[in-house]
């Protein structure tokens, strides 16, 4: 039984500030001349949104969409909330907090097809590879992260630790987190 | 009928695909693009087409291109795409229609005697030619083997069908998809814990709840459809094998999960290498018991399924 508690920190918020702009200058550079349609996964995904939509030196029109979570009984993924724009002929960018099994990013991108969209790009705060099921593009990634259970800028454990400023792990009483991130040069304590 | 944008057509040398192609074209009044017509769109479009010297990654960007540009002609009116790796470029697209036209090899060889007024030895090397070159495409296209019928709606048999006949059942094959289907018959086809869950048997809980959570995302799922001998006795008979637990058909792939000690890991890792090793065009991921948790706590769900 994991503990909600924190353990280490992997990204510092000056870390995070600093790679959310490069990849806000790139989309910005890529989309030059176009009008995206940005789509905010809600929840976890709104603080990086926001923050990447300020570095954004282009026009663009922003949505948000929620997904229901996988609990045992339920049948299947419903859209709690849908985009108030259309998607239609747009050049769409998911924004994503996390992509790790890649089974609602899968199943979003069926949603968009289904949309007629002019393209379809996906934009994640953080990608854990490790986890992946399935296998999913990604255009434009902050951090890759190894097989680590983390918190912070939007990513909860049971709703706590959303508003942290910064990416930790949770306490792992195993010491796999702790060995993981003294291999990546990380990991002081917090 | 479910809304078909597009059927892709992938046929086998003389097989009477591209025969088909064009009936059906007519009969539906669905737009027919060739490979000829794909060049023409390519070129309208500033891309380059595909040169002989092709590899996977050449493939991709070109597929993406392709993409783009049918899914502005599929807006316009629904289209058959022939060949060009179309069950590739639309996998998993809901809009897609996927058919694969075979025949037997004599049929073949006949057919390209008489395309080519040729005797039999000359037309079996045309044939060879011509099938080694399709085959080169599809794999590098493909990365797998594109006779695999698991990737088709449709696989029909010209041996046994005339262009009229073959037209009749995949219009009718178009018009019966998704729809007059019980959920005894949709059960049949995928057996989604949805339709009752009574008929799958699990061996394990943890199976189980990775089932319904596929079924929560929507991905259809086959439970141990298929076994792998993976060592023969000096008779030929099989004395291993192995059945990944399930097929992700949409994505031509195997999962084994495994929640055991580490012991039976290695056994089963020993097992997974092995298939990798005889049958390097099968793709297949190991869930193991720490990834398996993350996807619990991740979804909060109780870490002892």
């Amino acid at each position: 039984m994991i503990e909600s508690k924190l353990g280490e920190c992997v990204f510092t918020q000056s870390e995070i500030e600093e790679r959310v702009k490069e990849v806000g200058a790139e989309i910005s550079q890529d989309y030059m001349g176009k009008r995206p349609l940005i789509i905010s996964i809600l929840r976890g995904a709104i603080f990086f949104t926001v923050d990447l939509v300020r570095s954004l030196t282009i026009p663009f029109d922003l949505d948000f969409m929620a997904l229901s979570n996988y609990k045992t009984g339920f049948k299947k993924v419903e859209i709690e909330k849908d985009l108030n724009e259309e998607v239609a002929d747009r050049d769409v960018i998911i924004v994503e907090d996390i992509i790790d099994t890649g089974l609602t990013l899968n199943y979003l991108t069926r949603v968009m097809e289904k949309r007629f969209p002019s393209s379809v790009v996906t934009c994640t705060f953080l990608d854990c590879p490790d986890r992946r099921f399935i296998e999913v593009p990604i255009h434009y990634s902050c951090f890759e992260i190894p097989d680590i259970y983390v918190v912070g800028y939007g990513l909860d454990f049971r709703g706590d630790f959303r508003n942290l400023m910064e990416i930790c792990t949770l306490y792992d009483p195993s010491g796999r987190s702790t060995q993981i991130l003294k291999q990546m040069g990380k990991g002081e304590p917090r | 009928m479910e809304k078909v944008g597009i059927i892709t057509i992938s046929r086998e040398t003389e097989s009477l695909g591209d025969e088909i192609a064009t009936q059906l074209s007519k009969q539906l009044n669905y737009i027919c693009i060739d490979r000829d017509q794909l060049t023409l769109l390519l070129h309208e479009a500033h891309q380059d087409d595909l040169d002989e010297n092709i590899d996977r990654q050449k493939f991709l960007i070109w597929a993406k291109n392709v993409k783009e540009i049918l899914l502005k002609q599929i807006k316009r009116g629904p289209i058959i795409f022939l060949g060009r790796g179309g069950q590739t470029i639309f996998q998993n697209d809901s809009r897609a229609f996927h058919l694969l036209i075979v025949s037997s090899p004599e049929l073949r060889l006949q057919r390209i005697m008489e395309k080519y007024r040729q005797d039999e030895v000359t037309a079996s090397h045309i044939l060879a030619e011509l099938d080694r070159k399709r085959e080169k495409f599809l794999l590098e296209a493909l990365g797998a083997d594109w006779k695999n019928p698991l990737i088709y709606h449709l696989v029909l048999n010209t041996a046994y069908y005339t262009v009229n006949q073959s037209c009749q059942i995949i219009q009718e094959a178009i018009n019966n998809l998704g729809v007059h289907r019980t959920p005894k018959e949709q059960q049949l086809l995928f057996p989604s814990l949805d339709f009752g869950g009574k008929r799958v048997v699990f061996v394990h809980p943890s199976e189980e709840e990775f089932a319904r959570i596929l079924d929560f995302y929507r991905i259809k799922w086959l439970y141990e459809p298929r076994t792998f001998p993976l060592e023969w006795d000096s008779e030929g008979n099989v004395v291993e094998a192995f059945s990944p637990d399930f097929y992700l058909p949409d994505f031509n792939l195997f999962i084994e999960l495994t929640t055991q000690k580490q012991k039976l890991v290695r056994k089963k890792n020993r097992k997974v290498k092995r298939l990798k090793d005889l049958y390097p065009n099968i793709k297949i991921k190991v869930i193991y018991s720490r990834d398996y948790t993350h996807l619990l706590r991740k979804f909060e769900v109780e870490e002892d399924v």
